[in-house]
C-alpha cells in the first residue's frame, strides 16, 4: 500500500469537557514531507497533533469523535491499542523533557527497552544510528553515560528527537519543537527536520510563521477550532487563498 | 521624609526584630531543656551491659534494654510491613486518580485516621485482633501501621506529584502504558521523597507508647512468637520510670535518651536525603 | 492595525508613483518633439538618467525590506511587483530617451511624408493613452483597464506590423525611412512594457500570472 498519504484525518472533532476545541477537520498528511501547522493561540493545533497519537485523551474529560486512518487503520476504532499507535507515531514535545536521571544512552534506549528489545548489541547499535540521525553523535559518542541533563538545551531536544527515532515510527509529529530554543539550535533542528522529511511524515506544530514557511512542505492554517486553509507551502504563503489566512501570515491580527 | 521618621521607622524595625528572636528563643527552650534533661539523666545508664542485658527481674541489679530494642525493631518493622505498602498504594491512587469520587472518599478516610487519637486506634486493634489472639505483636503492629498509612499515603501522593508532568508525557508518548508510567516515574523520581516519608512514619510510631499499651501490654522477656507480646522501648519508659527499684528508673532514662537518639537520628538522615534531591 | 511594514512599503510605492511621473513626462515631451519643433534632448536625458538612479534604489529598497521583513502573501508579492515595475519605468526613459536622439539626429519625423506623420501620431496617441491607463493603475492599484489595454495593445502592435509591410514598399530617401522605423518600433517597445507592468499589477493583487492577449 503505498498511498501518498500517511494519515488521513476525517470529521475530526475534539472537546475538553464541554468546550469543543476542534470542529470538523478533514485533512491528508502527505508521507515523506514536512507538513507545519499554524496559527494563533488557542486556535486547536496542539489538540489536532495530539488527536494523532491519541496523547489528547490522557487529559481529563477529553473527548474525541472521527477518523484517523494510519496505514489503513481508524486509530480510534476500538480494538486498537494507543501504545501501538504511539510507537509509530512519535512525538517531541515543546520543551525538551528528556529523563533528567538517566544517561544518555538510557535515554534514547528507553522506548526499544520497553517494546521488548533486551539485546546489547542491538540496543547499542539503535542507540547510535539514532543518535546519527539526530545528528548529536559526534558531539555525545565520547561518553554516552553521561546524564541527559548535563546537555544543552538544543542537544536535549535532539536527544528527544533520537529517543523518539529509537522506535523506527513512521511519522514524527512536533509540538513547537524549537520555541524553548537559541537561534543556532533552532536552525540545526531545521536542518535536521528537512533532511528527516526523505524517510518520515512529519507535522511540526509552529506559532512562528517564518518557521512554517522555512520548513515545511505543506501548511495548514488553523484558527478557533478550524481548519482554514491547507494547501502547498509556496501557495498558501504566496497567495493564501483565504483571507483570514491572509491576515495571519501578514501579521495583520491583532 | 523627615530624619525623624526616618529615626523611627529604623527604630521599629529593630524591636520588631528582637521581638522575633525572643519569641524564637521561647519556643527552643522546652525542647533543648528536655533534650539535655533526657541526656544528663539518660547517660548515666548507657554502658555494655544496656545494650545486651534483658530486661531485669524484681530484685535483679543491673540489666539493659536488649529486648526492648529486639522489641521495638520487631514491631516497627511488622507495622512497616503492613502499613508501608498499603500507604503508597493509596497515595499512588489518589494522584493517578485523583479525579474521581472514589479517591475524595479515601481522602478523607485518610484525614480522619490521620487525625484519630492514638489510643483509640489501639483500641480499634484491640478490638479486632487482641481479643482473638490476644495481646500481641501482631495487634501491636496493627495499630502502629494504621497510624503509619495516611502519613505514607500523603508523602507518596506529593512525591508523584512533584514529578514534573512532562517526564511521565515522554514516557507516554512513546509508547508506555499509563500504569507502567506510574511505576515507573515514582520508582525514577519519587523513590526518595516517598523514603522519606516513610522514614518520617517510622519515626513517629517508634514513639508511640498509648497504642502498644492497650494492644501488647508489659512483657520482659525476649520475642516468643507473634501471637505473644514483646519488649518494647516506649513502653518501657513509661511502666519503669512509675517502678521503686533504681536500676529500672536509671534504665527508663536510658530507654528514653535511646529513643530519643533514634528519632534525631532518623529525623536528621530525613534532611540530609532531602537535601541531595535534583531532579 | 498599521505595521512597521506598511511604512517601508509606502516609501516604495511613492518612489513608483514618482518614477511613473517622470516617465510620462519624458515619453510625453520626447514623442511630441517628433511631431514638431522642440529641443528637450538634454532635459529627457536628464529625467532618464533619474528614472535609472531611481530604479536602483527601488531595487535596493525591495530587497531592504525582504531581508528585515521576510514578508508573504500580498506584502511579498508588492515587493517583487514594484522592484518589476521600476525597471520598466526605467526602460520607459530609454526609450523615450531614444527618441529624443532620433529627434535631434533625424530631425524627428518632421521631415516624412504625410502618411509617416500621421501614423506616428496615431500610434503615438495610443501608446500615450496605454501609458496612461497604466500608470494610473498602478497608482490606483486597480484592474479596471484591463480590457482598454488589451485593445490597444493589439491595436498598437497591428499598426506596427502594418507599417512596416508599408514602408518595406516605400521609396522615399533613406533617412525619413530610417526615423521613422525607429521611432515606430521604440513605440512598440513602450507598449509592451506597459503590458508586462499591467501583467506584473494583476499578479500583485491577485496572484495570478495571466497574460493580457
Amino acid at each position: 500500500m503505498s498511498s501518498p498519504y500517511k494519515i488521513e484525518v476525517e470529521n475530526l472533532n475534539a472537546w475538553y469537557g464541554h468546550q469543543q476545541v476542534l470542529i470538523d477537520i478533514n485533512m491528508k498528511i502527505k508521507d515523506k514531507a514536512v507538513t507545519a501547522i499554524m496559527g494563533p493561540s488557542g486556535c486547536g493545533k496542539t489538540t489536532f497533533i495530539r488527536c494523532l497519537n491519541r496523547m489528547h485523551e490522557l487529559v481529563p474529560r477529553a473527548k474525541v469523535s472521527g477518523k484517523v486512518i494510519f496505514n489503513g487503520v481508524n486509530i480510534y476504532d476500538n480494538g486498537v491499542d494507543p501504545t501501538w499507535v504511539r510507537k509509530r507515531i512519535g512525538m517531541v514535545f515543546q520543551k525538551p523533557n528528556p529523563f533528567p536521571m538517566m544517561s544518555i544512552y538510557d535515554n534514547v534506549a528507553f522506548g526499544p527497552r520497553i517494546h521488548g528489545i533486551g539485546d546489547k548489541k542491538l540496543l547499542d547499535q539503535i542507540v547510535r544510528q539514532s543518535l546519527e540521525m539526530a545528528g548529536l553523535w559526534e558531539e555525545v559518542k565520547g561518553d554516552l553515560r553521561r546524564p541527559a541533563s548535563a546537555l544543552s538545551g538544543g542537544q536535549q531536544q535532539r536527544l528527544c528527537i533520537a529517543r523518539a527515532l529509537a522506535l523506527e515510527p513512521e511519522v514524527i509529529l512536533m509540538d513547537e519543537p524549537t520555541s524553548h530554543l537559541d537561534p543556532i539550535s533552532v536552525a540545526k533542528i531545521e536542518t535536521l527536520i528537512r533532511r528527516l522529511a526523505e524517510k518520515y511524515a512529519i507535522v511540526i506544530v509552529t506559532h512562528n510563521v517564518q518557521q512554517a514557511a522555512r520548513v515545511s512542505d505543506y501548511v495548514a492554517f488553523f484558527y478557533m477550532g478550524r481548519l482554514v486553509e491547507y494547501g502547498p507551502t509556496k501557495e498558501v504563503f504566496e497567495r493564501p487563498r483565504n483571507e483570514l489566512t491572509e491576515r495571519y501570515v501578514t501579521g495583520k491580527f491583532g | 521624609m523627615t530624619k525623624l521618621h526616618e529615626w523611627f521607622r529604623h527604630l521599629k524595625d529593630k524591636l520588631v526584630l528582637l521581638l522575633a528572636h525572643l519569641a524564637l528563643i521561647a519556643a527552643l527552650t522546652p525542647l533543648f531543656s528536655v533534650l539535655w534533661e533526657v541526656f544528663r539523666r539518660g547517660i548515666g545508664a548507657i554502658s555494655l551491659d544496656f545494650f545486651v542485658k534483658p530486661t531485669p527481674a524484681v530484685g535483679e541489679v543491673g540489666g539493659g534494654v536488649a529486648n526492648a530494642i529486639q522489641g521495638t525493631l520487631i514491631t516497627i518493622g511488622l507495622a512497616s510491613l503492613i502499613g508501608v505498602p498499603i500507604g503508597i498504594i493509596t497515595g499512588i491512587f489518589l494522584s493517578e486518580y485523583g479525579e474521581t469520587r472514589l479517591s475524595s472518599f479515601v481522602r478523607l478516610f485518610n484525614e480522619l485516621l490521620n487525625g484519630m487519637p492514638s489510643i483509640v486506634i489501639g483500641l480499634f486493634a484491640y478490638a479486632l485482633i487482641a481479643i482473638k489472639i490476644g495481646f500481641s505483636v501482631t495487634a501491636a503492629s496493627f495499630a502502629l501501621a494504621l497510624i503509619m498509612i495516611p502519613i505514607v499515603s500523603r508523602a507518596t501522593e506529593e512525591a508523584l506529584k512533584l514529578v514534573p508532568a512532562t517526564i511521565r508525557e515522554a514516557a507516554l508518548a512513546l509508547g508506555m502504558p499509563r500504569w507502567k508510567t506510574t511505576i515507573f516515574v515514582a520508582l525514577k523520581g519519587a523513590r526518595k521523597a516517598v523514603a522519606t516519608g516513610v522514614l518520617l512514619a517510622m519515626a513517629r510510631i517508634a514513639g508511640e507508647s498509648a497504642p502498644v499499651l492497650v494492644t501488647m501490654g508489659y512483657w520482659k522477656w525476649w520475642f516468643a512468637g507473634f501471637d505473644r507480646p514483646v519488649a518494647y522501648l516506649a513502653l518501657n519508659i513509661f511502666l519503669f520510670a512509675k517502678s521503686p527499684f533504681e536500676n529500672w528508673i536509671a534504665l527508663a532514662w536510658g530507654s528514653a535518651l535511646i529513643l530519643v537518639v533514634i528519632i534525631l537520628g532518623i529525623n536528621v538522615v530525613v534532611r540530609l536525603l532531602m537535601r541531595e534531591k535534583r531532579l | 492595525m498599521e505595521r512597521i511594514i506598511d511604512l517601508e512599503l509606502r516609501g516604495l510605492e511613492t518612489m513608483v508613483a514618482h518614477m511613473c511621473e517622470l516617465a510620462h513626462r519624458a515619453i510625453s515631451t520626447a514623442l511630441h518633439e517628433s511631431l514638431h519643433h522642440g529641443d528637450s534632448y538634454d532635459k529627457v536625458r536628464e529625467t532618464s538618467d533619474f528614472l535609472m538612479i531611481l530604479a536602483d534604489q527601488v531595487e535596493d529598497k525591495a530587497v531592504e525590506i525582504i531581508l528585515k521583513f521576510q514578508p508573504v502573501a500580498s506584502d511579498l508579492r508588492m515587493v517583487k511587483t514594484l522592484m518589476r515595475i521600476s525597471y520598466d519605468l526605467a526602460r520607459l526613459g530609454r526609450y523615450a530617451l531614444d527618441i529624443a536622439y532620433v529627434n535631434k539626429r533625424f530631425n524627428g519625423v518632421r521631415d516624412c511624408d504625410e502618411w509617416i506623420r500621421e501614423y506616428i501620431k496615431n500610434m503615438g496617441q495610443k501608446v500615450m493613452n496605454m501609458v496612461e491607463l497604466s500608470l494610473a493603475s498602478i497608482k490606483d492599484k486597480s484592474l479596471k483597464s484591463v480590457k482598454e489595454i488589451s485593445y490597444l495593445e493589439r491595436e498598437v502592435d497591428e499598426l506596427y506590423k502594418s507599417f512596416l509591410d508599408k514602408i518595406a514598399k516605400d521609396t522615399s530617401e533613406s533617412r525619413a525611412i530610417v526615423s521613422s522605423v525607429l521611432i515606430v518600433r521604440y513605440l512598440e517597445r513602450i507598449a509592451d512594457h506597459m503590458v508586462y507592468a499591467y501583467e506584473a499589477l494583476i499578479y500583485m493583487l491577485t496572484g495570478r500570472r495571466e497574460l493580457i492577449e
